[in-house]
């Protein structure tokens, strides 16, 4: 075979042209200046249901969709004006038209060459129906993913939202029922009983409270700004002023990021590992560190504390939604905090996890993608 | 004229106003208080229509947002459109939480915005406060 480069366009010989065109691993069409169709391998014949015979000599209109037919001569009138190898049609859905008239979707890559002294085109065709059917059916799933997603999203908000209505009204009158008649008319059995449903639809009230809180992470997030972590933290820190007083906790700050985040969102992250770092303190008094450092793409944070710590086996577990690991009389709490960092940081494309070991203190560690624009600097 | 307040209370929920009007009575609130179930109700009140033509003109209107038929955020808007009757205060007393409803309820002119709470001694704290500001201490037009 003789391949000469010539101002972009390759020579070769006939048969060595015929050889390759047919060896191709995919449909190949040559076509002259004024579109006829020189040279087609035996895939083209597969691919579009004609047989050498009648395509050879044809217009390449016959295999190019109806619609398309007025702007497909323009188009190759400007290759020829100016011939280089590239894709055709980038970025749009190109079909081929078979010879029973239905539509088949193709890539084609586009050659420009020259034999006997004539100028032709070589178009390699793959048939890209098998993956357009994938990607087609990847993004039904996706919509569908999706809508779930918002469905589920939508009835945790009106569930919460809606079931407080009437527990409000439980709540209120059995509160007034004791008030009233509780040590009157009612013996001590009768009002442990009340005291029975006025804790409990107490606590509904609560849980509804932590559901509508944690599907509003969703539901109502703000959009992600650029924002500096040590300012979250210093108004995470503010708002917990009073508990870190009361016991004496010490907390360390080291040198935190910019990223792009949920201002209030990330200030309630660093306020629930915070609190919970100085709530489930040992007999030590409490020391929090807060720290960051850089990992690939990511900053790396992590909120420390020489606290009681726990079982390893529960890490999994304690970012559960209403899950706790210890009583409520011992440590009072829903068990909503660290299920809602968890929300919060994966909304912001990071994720979240501890390390611990009973009577060690835990390590919280999250991450969050760096700020592409301030190329990863803080 | 010595005679009592009067206050209108728009309420839907029968349980929610009946709360209202037995923790008042618990706190021995001085008031004269007529419960209207809609919005469409509290305007013909208001108006004095469709068999209230007989009603005095409330001093203070306590209002529900979520209601049927003519809601909470209609009902303020319209009277506070009107020459006559936007001079009466207006307390909105609802179970929405939203910075929506509240910006839009200060915008409406509401005097104030309460959420109604969960825990009855809370719920008896804002009667109690209503009682001592609005009742005892403010000065409303229209009373000689």
């Amino acid at each position: 075979m003789n391949f000469e480069g010539h101002s972009g366009i390759h020579k070769l010989t006939e048969e060595g042209l015929r050889l390759v065109i047919e060896a191709a691993p995919s449909g190949m069409i040559m076509v002259d200046q004024r579109g006829k169709i020189a040279l087609v391998n035996s895939l083209v014949e597969q691919l579009f249901g004609y047989t050498r015979k009648e395509l050879v000599g044809q217009s390449i209109d016959i295999l190019v969709p109806n619609s398309v037919r007025p702007k497909h001569a323009e188009h190759r009138a400007e290759f020829f004006k100016n011939p280089n190898t590239r894709a055709m049609g980038s970025g749009r859905d190109l079909y081929g038209q078979r010879k029973d008239g239905t539509k088949l979707p193709v890539e084609i890559g586009l050659n420009p060459l020259e034999t006997g002294g004539e100028r032709f085109v070589l178009a390699s065709i793959v048939d890209i129906s098998e993956r357009r059917l994938a990607e087609a059916l990847l993004q039904e799933k996706l919509l569908e993913l999706q809508r779930s997603n918002d469905d589920l999203q939508q009835f945790a908000y009106v569930c919460s939202h809606d079931l407080q209505e009437p527990l409000r009204v439980i709540s209120n009158y059995t509160q007034l029922l004791a008030k009233r008649y509780s040590g009157k008319v009612l013996d001590e059995t009768a009002d442990e009983f009340l005291e029975f449903t006025v804790d409990a639809s107490k606590r509904m009230q609560g849980l509804i409270n932590d559901l509508l809180t944690y599907s509003r992470v969703q539901t109502k997030g703000q959009e992600l700004t650029e924002i500096d972590c040590k300012s979250v933290v210093e108004d995470a820190l503010a708002n917990l002023k009073v508990a870190i007083d009361e016991c004496g906790a010490k907390i360390d700050l080291g040198t935190l990021p910019r990223v792009k985040g949920d201002n209030p969102q990330l200030i309630q992250v660093f306020q629930n590992l915070i609190s919970n770092a100085i709530k489930f303190k040992s007999d030590q008094s409490p020391v929090v560190s807060i720290d960051c450092k850089e990992e690939g793409n990511y900053w790396l944070f992590e909120v420390r504390d020489n606290g009681i710590g726990f079982d390893l086996k529960y890490a999994e577990r304690v970012f559960v939604i209403f899950q706790r690991l210890h009583s409520r009389e011992v440590f009072p709490g829903s068990g909503i905090g660290l299920a809602v960092c968890k929300k919060i940081i994966e909304r912001h494309g990071g994720r979240i996890w501890v390390e611990t070991a009973p009577g060690k203190g835990a390590a919280f560690y999250f991450t969050m993608p760096k700020l592409r624009s301030y190329g990863g600097e803080s | 004229m010595n005679r009592k307040l009067q206050m209108l209370l728009v309420e839907d929920s029968e349980a929610d106003a009946r709360l209202i009007l037995e923790v008042m009575k618990d706190q021995n609130v001085a008031v004269d208080i007529s419960v209207v179930r809609d919005g469409e109700e509290a305007m013909s009140y208001l108006y004095k229509q469709n068999g209230y033509e007989k009603v005095s003109r409330p001093d203070l209107i306590v209002l529900d947002l979520n209601m049927p038929k003519k809601d909470g955020r209609e009902v303020l808007a319209e009277l506070k459109a009107n020459l006559d009757l936007r001079s009466i205060p207006v307390l909105i007393l609802t179970t929405s939480n939203s910075d929506e409803d509240i910006v839009k309820s200060y915008k409406l002119q509401a005097s104030c915005y309460v959420t109604k709470p969960m825990d009855l001694d809370k719920f008896s704290d804002i009667v109690k406060s209503m009682d001592q500001f609005w009742f005892a201490n403010v000065r409303f037009p229209h009373r000689r």
